[in-house]
Protein backbone atom coordinates (compact mmCIF):
# COMPACT_ATOMS: atom_id res chain seq x y z
CA UNK A 1 0.00 0.00 0.00
CA UNK A 2 1.19 3.41 -1.03
CA UNK A 3 2.16 6.17 1.75
CA UNK A 4 -0.72 8.51 2.59
CA UNK A 5 2.07 11.31 1.40
CA UNK A 6 2.09 9.73 -1.89
CA UNK A 7 -1.88 9.17 -1.91
CA UNK A 8 -2.72 13.18 -0.61
CA UNK A 9 -0.14 13.86 -2.99
CA UNK A 10 -1.53 12.18 -6.00
CA UNK A 11 -5.35 13.40 -4.82
CA UNK A 12 -4.17 16.98 -4.82
CA UNK A 13 -2.96 16.66 -8.45
CA UNK A 14 -5.08 14.72 -10.48
CA UNK A 15 -8.31 15.54 -8.42
CA UNK A 16 -9.14 17.89 -11.09
CA UNK A 17 -8.51 15.23 -13.86
CA UNK A 18 -10.65 12.84 -12.20
CA UNK A 19 -13.41 15.05 -11.51
CA UNK A 20 -13.64 17.01 -15.09
CA UNK A 21 -14.12 13.27 -16.31
CA UNK A 22 -16.79 12.33 -13.91
CA UNK A 23 -18.08 15.53 -14.96
CA UNK A 24 -18.54 13.99 -18.44
CA UNK A 25 -20.25 10.66 -17.67
CA UNK A 26 -21.60 11.10 -14.09
CA UNK A 27 -25.40 12.39 -13.53
CA UNK A 28 -24.52 13.29 -9.84
CA UNK A 29 -22.23 14.37 -6.83
CA UNK A 30 -23.00 10.86 -4.88
CA UNK A 31 -21.58 8.98 -7.96
CA UNK A 32 -18.75 11.32 -8.11
CA UNK A 33 -18.08 11.16 -4.30
CA UNK A 34 -17.99 6.83 -4.99
CA UNK A 35 -15.66 7.16 -7.89
CA UNK A 36 -13.37 9.53 -6.22
CA UNK A 37 -12.94 6.97 -3.56
CA UNK A 38 -13.03 3.51 -5.89
CA UNK A 39 -9.88 5.37 -7.91
CA UNK A 40 -7.85 6.76 -5.58
CA UNK A 41 -8.26 3.59 -3.50
CA UNK A 42 -6.90 1.47 -6.30
CA UNK A 43 -4.17 3.94 -6.77
CA UNK A 44 -3.23 3.51 -3.14
CA UNK A 45 -3.17 -0.62 -3.29
CA UNK A 46 -1.79 -0.96 -6.75
CA UNK A 47 1.98 -2.06 -6.48
CA UNK A 48 2.21 -0.31 -10.22
CA UNK A 49 5.46 1.50 -9.64
CA UNK A 50 5.42 4.11 -12.24
CA UNK A 51 7.91 5.49 -14.69
CA UNK A 52 7.08 9.11 -14.17
CA UNK A 53 3.88 11.62 -13.66
CA UNK A 54 2.97 11.13 -17.38
CA UNK A 55 2.75 7.28 -17.14
CA UNK A 56 0.92 7.92 -13.71
CA UNK A 57 -1.72 10.35 -15.00
CA UNK A 58 -2.54 8.03 -17.78
CA UNK A 59 -3.16 4.87 -15.80
CA UNK A 60 -5.31 7.60 -13.45
CA UNK A 61 -7.73 8.60 -16.73
CA UNK A 62 -7.74 5.11 -17.41
CA UNK A 63 -9.00 3.44 -14.21
CA UNK A 64 -11.22 6.53 -13.85
CA UNK A 65 -12.94 6.12 -17.19
CA UNK A 66 -13.39 2.47 -16.86
CA UNK A 67 -14.96 3.17 -13.23
CA UNK A 68 -17.25 5.36 -14.45
CA UNK A 69 -18.25 3.14 -17.02
CA UNK A 70 -18.77 0.23 -14.60
CA UNK A 71 -20.68 2.53 -12.50
CA UNK A 72 -23.32 3.12 -14.79
CA UNK A 73 -23.49 -0.36 -16.27
CA UNK A 74 -24.67 -1.38 -12.77
CA UNK A 75 -28.43 -2.29 -13.16
CA UNK A 76 -29.28 0.65 -10.77
CA UNK A 77 -27.77 3.16 -12.51
CA UNK A 78 -28.12 2.37 -16.44
CA UNK A 79 -29.89 5.41 -17.13
CA UNK A 80 -29.09 8.54 -19.88
CA UNK A 81 -26.66 11.24 -18.49
CA UNK A 82 -28.98 14.54 -18.59
CA UNK A 83 -27.47 17.78 -19.27
CA UNK A 84 -28.66 19.22 -16.21
CA UNK A 85 -25.59 16.94 -14.56
CA UNK A 86 -23.39 19.88 -14.65
CA UNK A 87 -22.06 21.07 -11.46
CA UNK A 88 -22.48 24.04 -9.85
CA UNK A 89 -19.26 25.35 -10.54
CA UNK A 90 -20.30 25.31 -14.14
CA UNK A 91 -23.70 26.68 -14.02
CA UNK A 92 -22.61 30.13 -12.84
CA UNK A 93 -19.89 30.33 -16.10
CA UNK A 94 -20.36 32.15 -18.67
CA UNK A 95 -22.95 31.40 -21.36
CA UNK A 96 -20.40 30.54 -24.01
CA UNK A 97 -18.44 28.10 -21.49
CA UNK A 98 -22.12 26.80 -20.78
CA UNK A 99 -22.90 25.98 -23.86
CA UNK A 100 -19.27 24.84 -25.08
CA UNK A 101 -19.54 21.90 -21.55
CA UNK A 102 -22.97 21.52 -22.99
CA UNK A 103 -22.61 20.49 -26.50
CA UNK A 104 -19.49 18.19 -25.56
CA UNK A 105 -21.57 16.74 -22.87
CA UNK A 106 -24.25 15.86 -25.27
CA UNK A 107 -22.22 14.07 -27.74
CA UNK A 108 -22.78 10.62 -27.70
CA UNK A 109 -21.14 8.13 -25.31
CA UNK A 110 -18.15 7.38 -27.68
CA UNK A 111 -16.76 10.94 -28.81
CA UNK A 112 -16.59 12.12 -25.09
CA UNK A 113 -13.48 10.98 -23.61
CA UNK A 114 -11.61 11.60 -27.20
CA UNK A 115 -12.70 15.08 -27.46
CA UNK A 116 -11.60 15.84 -23.82
CA UNK A 117 -8.70 14.10 -23.51
CA UNK A 118 -7.65 15.55 -26.94
CA UNK A 119 -8.55 19.11 -26.63
CA UNK A 120 -8.30 19.08 -23.05
CA UNK A 121 -5.60 16.82 -21.86
CA UNK A 122 -3.63 17.53 -25.67
CA UNK A 123 -3.20 13.98 -26.01
CA UNK A 124 -1.95 12.70 -29.50
CA UNK A 125 -4.88 10.44 -31.45
CA UNK A 126 -1.74 7.48 -30.62
CA UNK A 127 -1.59 8.55 -27.00
CA UNK A 128 -5.12 8.44 -26.37
CA UNK A 129 -5.36 5.11 -28.45
CA UNK A 130 -3.00 3.67 -25.57
CA UNK A 131 -4.76 5.28 -22.89
CA UNK A 132 -8.17 3.82 -24.06
CA UNK A 133 -6.95 0.36 -25.63
CA UNK A 134 -8.30 1.27 -28.95
CA UNK A 135 -7.22 1.16 -32.22
CA UNK A 136 -5.09 4.92 -33.72
CA UNK A 137 -7.62 5.00 -36.76
CA UNK A 138 -10.84 4.81 -34.41
CA UNK A 139 -9.44 7.34 -32.78
CA UNK A 140 -8.77 9.53 -35.59
CA UNK A 141 -12.18 8.63 -36.73
CA UNK A 142 -13.94 9.36 -33.40
CA UNK A 143 -12.10 13.42 -33.34
CA UNK A 144 -12.88 14.05 -36.67
CA UNK A 145 -16.79 13.27 -36.19
CA UNK A 146 -16.71 14.86 -32.97
CA UNK A 147 -15.30 17.84 -34.65
CA UNK A 148 -18.16 17.66 -36.78
CA UNK A 149 -20.83 17.35 -34.23
CA UNK A 150 -19.41 19.95 -32.36
CA UNK A 151 -18.90 22.71 -35.38
CA UNK A 152 -22.94 21.91 -36.20
CA UNK A 153 -23.68 22.47 -32.38
CA UNK A 154 -21.29 25.41 -31.46
CA UNK A 155 -21.14 26.99 -35.47
CA UNK A 156 -17.46 28.48 -36.30
CA UNK A 157 -14.72 26.68 -37.59
CA UNK A 158 -12.21 26.73 -34.66
CA UNK A 159 -12.30 23.00 -33.83
CA UNK A 160 -8.96 22.18 -35.38
CA UNK B 1 -6.87 23.45 -31.39
CA UNK B 2 -9.67 24.84 -29.59
CA UNK B 3 -9.55 26.86 -26.88
CA UNK B 4 -13.30 27.87 -26.09
CA UNK B 5 -12.78 23.74 -24.85
CA UNK B 6 -9.77 24.15 -22.95
CA UNK B 7 -11.71 27.40 -21.14
CA UNK B 8 -14.63 26.02 -20.52
CA UNK B 9 -13.10 22.82 -18.75
CA UNK B 10 -10.11 25.05 -17.24
CA UNK B 11 -13.50 26.50 -14.60
CA UNK B 12 -14.20 23.00 -13.24
CA UNK B 13 -12.18 21.65 -10.22
CA UNK B 14 -12.35 18.82 -7.58
CA UNK B 15 -14.01 20.63 -4.75
CA UNK B 16 -12.16 20.42 -1.33
CA UNK B 17 -14.89 18.65 0.56
CA UNK B 18 -14.48 15.96 -2.48
CA UNK B 19 -10.67 15.59 -1.88
CA UNK B 20 -11.23 15.54 2.06
CA UNK B 21 -13.84 12.86 1.94
CA UNK B 22 -11.94 11.26 -0.50
CA UNK B 23 -9.05 11.56 1.92
CA UNK B 24 -10.89 10.68 4.77
CA UNK B 25 -12.44 7.56 3.32
CA UNK B 26 -9.11 6.59 2.71
CA UNK B 27 -7.45 7.26 6.02
CA UNK B 28 -10.56 5.42 7.38
CA UNK B 29 -9.60 2.54 5.63
CA UNK B 30 -5.79 2.13 6.60
CA UNK B 31 -7.15 2.71 10.33
CA UNK B 32 -9.39 -0.07 9.85
CA UNK B 33 -6.36 -2.25 8.68
CA UNK B 34 -4.41 -1.29 11.51
CA UNK B 35 -7.18 -1.93 13.57
CA UNK B 36 -7.82 -4.95 12.66
CA UNK B 37 -4.03 -5.95 13.56
CA UNK B 38 -3.66 -4.14 16.87
CA UNK B 39 -7.30 -3.93 18.22
CA UNK B 40 -7.13 -6.58 20.96
CA UNK B 41 -10.97 -7.70 20.40
CA UNK B 42 -10.17 -7.67 16.95
CA UNK B 43 -7.40 -9.51 17.26
CA UNK B 44 -9.90 -12.59 18.66
CA UNK B 45 -12.41 -12.46 16.02
CA UNK B 46 -10.23 -14.43 12.88
CA UNK B 47 -9.15 -16.49 15.89
CA UNK B 48 -12.39 -17.61 16.64
CA UNK B 49 -13.67 -17.77 13.48
CA UNK B 50 -11.14 -20.13 12.35
CA UNK B 51 -12.23 -22.29 15.65
CA UNK B 52 -15.65 -21.80 14.18
CA UNK B 53 -14.53 -23.05 11.02
CA UNK B 54 -12.71 -26.49 12.55
CA UNK B 55 -15.96 -26.90 14.35
CA UNK B 56 -18.11 -27.34 11.81
CA UNK B 57 -15.45 -28.82 9.72
CA UNK B 58 -14.61 -28.71 5.98
CA UNK B 59 -17.84 -28.38 4.65
CA UNK B 60 -17.90 -24.45 6.30
CA UNK B 61 -17.89 -21.34 4.85
CA UNK B 62 -14.04 -20.96 4.85
CA UNK B 63 -14.51 -23.84 1.85
CA UNK B 64 -16.09 -20.48 -0.14
CA UNK B 65 -12.30 -18.75 -0.25
CA UNK B 66 -10.82 -21.93 -1.53
CA UNK B 67 -10.22 -22.15 -5.32
CA UNK B 68 -10.99 -24.90 -7.11
CA UNK B 69 -10.35 -23.76 -10.64
CA UNK B 70 -8.65 -20.81 -12.21
CA UNK B 71 -9.58 -19.79 -15.78
CA UNK B 72 -6.89 -18.41 -17.73
CA UNK B 73 -7.36 -15.22 -20.45
CA UNK B 74 -4.48 -14.40 -22.39
CA UNK B 75 -4.86 -11.96 -25.13
CA UNK B 76 -1.80 -9.66 -24.30
CA UNK B 77 -3.56 -8.40 -21.06
CA UNK B 78 -2.94 -12.06 -19.45
CA UNK B 79 -4.98 -12.34 -16.09
CA UNK B 80 -6.11 -15.69 -14.33
CA UNK B 81 -10.03 -15.70 -12.34
CA UNK B 82 -9.73 -18.19 -9.03
CA UNK B 83 -13.15 -20.06 -9.15
CA UNK B 84 -14.24 -22.14 -5.94
CA UNK B 85 -16.33 -24.76 -5.74
CA UNK B 86 -19.59 -22.60 -5.51
CA UNK B 87 -18.54 -21.00 -9.24
CA UNK B 88 -17.81 -17.84 -7.93
CA UNK B 89 -14.84 -15.79 -8.90
CA UNK B 90 -12.77 -15.53 -5.36
CA UNK B 91 -9.62 -13.69 -6.67
CA UNK B 92 -8.04 -12.31 -9.98
CA UNK B 93 -4.39 -11.99 -11.19
CA UNK B 94 -2.69 -10.40 -13.33
CA UNK B 95 0.28 -11.52 -15.34
CA UNK B 96 1.37 -9.03 -17.22
CA UNK B 97 1.42 -4.92 -16.11
CA UNK B 98 -1.51 -4.63 -18.76
CA UNK B 99 -3.62 -8.21 -17.47
CA UNK B 100 -2.74 -6.28 -13.62
CA UNK B 101 -4.83 -2.74 -15.14
CA UNK B 102 -7.52 -4.49 -16.75
CA UNK B 103 -7.96 -6.93 -13.44
CA UNK B 104 -7.61 -3.44 -11.22
CA UNK B 105 -9.96 -1.82 -13.26
CA UNK B 106 -12.59 -4.55 -13.17
CA UNK B 107 -14.70 -5.67 -10.50
CA UNK B 108 -14.97 -9.38 -11.37
CA UNK B 109 -14.61 -10.74 -8.25
CA UNK B 110 -17.64 -12.48 -6.08
CA UNK B 111 -18.90 -13.06 -9.95
CA UNK B 112 -20.33 -15.95 -11.33
CA UNK B 113 -17.07 -17.17 -13.44
CA UNK B 114 -19.98 -16.98 -16.50
CA UNK B 115 -20.31 -13.30 -15.82
CA UNK B 116 -16.99 -12.47 -15.08
CA UNK B 117 -15.76 -13.63 -18.54
CA UNK B 118 -18.57 -12.00 -20.68
CA UNK B 119 -17.70 -8.43 -18.96
CA UNK B 120 -13.80 -9.27 -20.24
CA UNK B 121 -14.63 -10.05 -23.20
CA UNK B 122 -17.16 -6.84 -23.53
CA UNK B 123 -13.93 -5.02 -22.13
CA UNK B 124 -13.29 -2.10 -24.76
CA UNK B 125 -9.63 -3.26 -24.97
CA UNK B 126 -10.82 -6.59 -25.40
CA UNK B 127 -12.90 -6.03 -27.67
CA UNK B 128 -10.94 -3.74 -29.59
CA UNK B 129 -8.00 -6.22 -29.83
CA UNK B 130 -10.29 -9.06 -30.91
CA UNK B 131 -11.24 -6.36 -33.94
CA UNK B 132 -7.59 -6.13 -35.11
CA UNK B 133 -7.62 -10.07 -35.38
CA UNK B 134 -5.44 -10.68 -31.94
CA UNK B 135 -5.60 -14.20 -30.74
CA UNK B 136 -7.80 -15.01 -27.27
CA UNK B 137 -6.75 -18.18 -25.44
CA UNK B 138 -8.27 -19.17 -22.56
CA UNK B 139 -8.01 -22.42 -20.73
CA UNK B 140 -9.66 -23.97 -17.60
CA UNK B 141 -7.62 -25.71 -15.03
CA UNK B 142 -8.99 -27.49 -11.73
CA UNK B 143 -8.31 -30.73 -9.76
CA UNK B 144 -12.28 -31.27 -10.33
CA UNK B 145 -13.06 -32.76 -13.75
CA UNK B 146 -16.29 -32.44 -13.47
CA UNK B 147 -16.30 -28.62 -12.75
CA UNK B 148 -13.83 -28.23 -15.23
CA UNK B 149 -16.00 -29.76 -18.17
CA UNK B 150 -18.65 -27.40 -17.18
CA UNK B 151 -16.65 -24.54 -17.21
CA UNK B 152 -15.39 -25.46 -20.12
CA UNK B 153 -18.24 -25.81 -21.87
CA UNK B 154 -20.07 -22.64 -20.50
CA UNK B 155 -16.70 -20.83 -21.62
CA UNK B 156 -17.12 -22.13 -25.12
CA UNK B 157 -20.69 -20.85 -25.27
CA UNK B 158 -19.72 -17.49 -24.21
CA UNK B 159 -16.81 -17.22 -26.99
CA UNK B 160 -18.61 -18.93 -29.38
CA UNK B 161 -18.95 -15.61 -31.74
CA UNK B 162 -15.51 -15.19 -31.31
CA UNK B 163 -13.68 -16.79 -34.51
CA UNK B 164 -9.88 -15.83 -32.72
CA UNK B 165 -10.95 -17.56 -29.29
CA UNK B 166 -9.51 -21.07 -28.23
CA UNK B 167 -10.36 -22.59 -25.53
CA UNK B 168 -8.68 -25.67 -23.49
CA UNK B 169 -8.41 -27.33 -20.57
CA UNK B 170 -5.63 -28.34 -18.07
CA UNK B 171 -4.90 -30.11 -14.91
CA UNK B 172 -3.00 -29.03 -12.04
CA UNK B 173 0.14 -29.78 -12.55
CA UNK B 174 0.26 -28.20 -15.78
CA UNK B 175 -1.02 -24.91 -14.05
CA UNK B 176 1.68 -25.24 -11.15
CA UNK B 177 4.29 -25.32 -14.09
CA UNK B 178 3.15 -22.49 -15.94
CA UNK B 179 3.28 -20.56 -12.81
CA UNK B 180 6.93 -21.31 -12.01
CA UNK B 181 7.68 -20.12 -15.67
CA UNK B 182 5.93 -16.65 -14.10
CA UNK B 183 3.23 -17.12 -17.21
CA UNK B 184 -0.39 -17.70 -17.25
CA UNK B 185 -1.24 -21.03 -18.69
CA UNK B 186 -2.59 -19.90 -21.78
CA UNK B 187 0.56 -17.88 -22.66
CA UNK B 188 2.66 -20.98 -21.12
CA UNK B 189 0.80 -23.43 -23.76
CA UNK B 190 1.84 -21.20 -26.55
CA UNK B 191 5.37 -20.67 -25.14
CA UNK B 192 5.98 -24.50 -25.28
CA UNK B 193 4.43 -24.75 -28.62
CA UNK B 194 6.97 -21.54 -29.44
CA UNK B 195 9.79 -23.42 -27.32
CA UNK B 196 9.65 -26.78 -29.38
CA UNK B 197 10.77 -24.97 -32.86
CA UNK B 198 13.21 -22.69 -30.84
CA UNK B 199 14.31 -23.72 -28.57
CA UNK B 200 16.86 -20.77 -27.40
CA UNK B 201 13.22 -19.19 -26.54
CA UNK B 202 12.88 -17.95 -22.33
CA UNK B 203 9.77 -17.33 -20.84
CA UNK B 204 10.31 -13.89 -19.91
CA UNK B 205 10.55 -13.58 -23.90
CA UNK B 206 7.14 -13.88 -24.50
CA UNK B 207 5.84 -12.84 -20.83
CA UNK B 208 5.05 -8.82 -22.97
CA UNK B 209 4.49 -10.48 -26.40
CA UNK B 210 0.74 -11.18 -27.18
CA UNK B 211 -0.89 -14.24 -28.45
CA UNK B 212 -0.87 -13.23 -31.66
CA UNK B 213 2.55 -12.39 -32.03
CA UNK B 214 3.48 -15.31 -30.24
CA UNK B 215 1.19 -17.70 -32.71
CA UNK B 216 2.59 -16.05 -35.50
CA UNK B 217 6.22 -16.69 -34.42
CA UNK B 218 5.41 -20.41 -34.14
CA UNK B 219 4.12 -20.08 -37.48
CA UNK B 220 6.96 -18.66 -38.96
CA UNK B 221 9.53 -20.50 -37.38
CA UNK B 222 7.99 -24.23 -38.22
CA UNK B 223 5.59 -23.47 -40.93
CA UNK B 224 2.54 -25.71 -40.14
CA UNK B 225 5.03 -28.40 -37.94
CA UNK B 226 3.33 -28.01 -34.57
CA UNK B 227 -0.29 -28.99 -35.40
CA UNK B 228 1.49 -32.74 -35.01
CA UNK B 229 3.45 -32.05 -32.68
CA UNK B 230 0.83 -31.03 -30.26
CA UNK B 231 -1.86 -33.22 -30.84
CA UNK B 232 -4.21 -32.11 -28.98
CA UNK B 233 -6.87 -29.99 -30.86
CA UNK B 234 -4.99 -26.81 -30.48
CA UNK B 235 -5.16 -25.80 -34.21
CA UNK B 236 -8.31 -27.90 -34.79
CA UNK B 237 -11.00 -26.29 -36.92
CA UNK B 238 -14.62 -26.58 -35.85
CA UNK B 239 -16.05 -27.67 -32.31
CA UNK B 240 -14.63 -31.28 -31.97
CA UNK B 241 -12.64 -32.08 -28.65
CA UNK B 242 -9.47 -33.69 -28.93
CA UNK B 243 -7.29 -35.56 -26.33
CA UNK B 244 -4.26 -36.12 -26.03
CA UNK B 245 -0.69 -35.75 -23.93
CA UNK B 246 -2.18 -34.90 -20.82
CA UNK B 247 -4.13 -31.98 -21.83
CA UNK B 248 -7.81 -31.74 -23.19
CA UNK B 249 -7.45 -29.20 -25.66
CA UNK B 250 -10.13 -28.11 -27.90
CA UNK B 251 -9.86 -25.77 -30.92
CA UNK B 252 -12.36 -23.28 -32.10
CA UNK B 253 -12.76 -21.79 -35.84
CA UNK B 254 -9.46 -20.79 -36.07
CA UNK B 255 -7.52 -19.18 -38.90
CA UNK B 256 -6.01 -22.06 -40.70
CA UNK B 257 -2.13 -22.01 -40.68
Amino acid sequence: MRSEQEVNRAIEQYSDTVRRICMIHLKNYADTEDIFQTVFLKYALSPISFKNEEHEKAWLIRVTINACKDLLKSAFRRRAVPLDSLTEQAALLPQDDRDVLEAVLSLPKKYKDVVYLHYYEEYTAPQISQILGKNVNTIYTLLTRSKQILKEKLGGDGYE
Amino acid sequence: MNNRIKKAFDVIHAEEELKEKTKAFLFQKAQGKSERKTGKLHRLVPALICLLFVLIGSGGCGLYFIPTAAVSIDINPSLELEVNRFDQVVAVKGYNDDGYTLASSMHLTFQNYNEAVKQILENEQIAALLSQNEVLTITVTGSNEEQRGKILSDIELCTAGQENAYCYSATPSELAAAHEAGLSYGKYRAFLELQAADPNVTPEDVQGMTMREIRDLIAGLSSGRQETNTGNGTHGTGNGGGRGNGMNGMGRGRHGQ
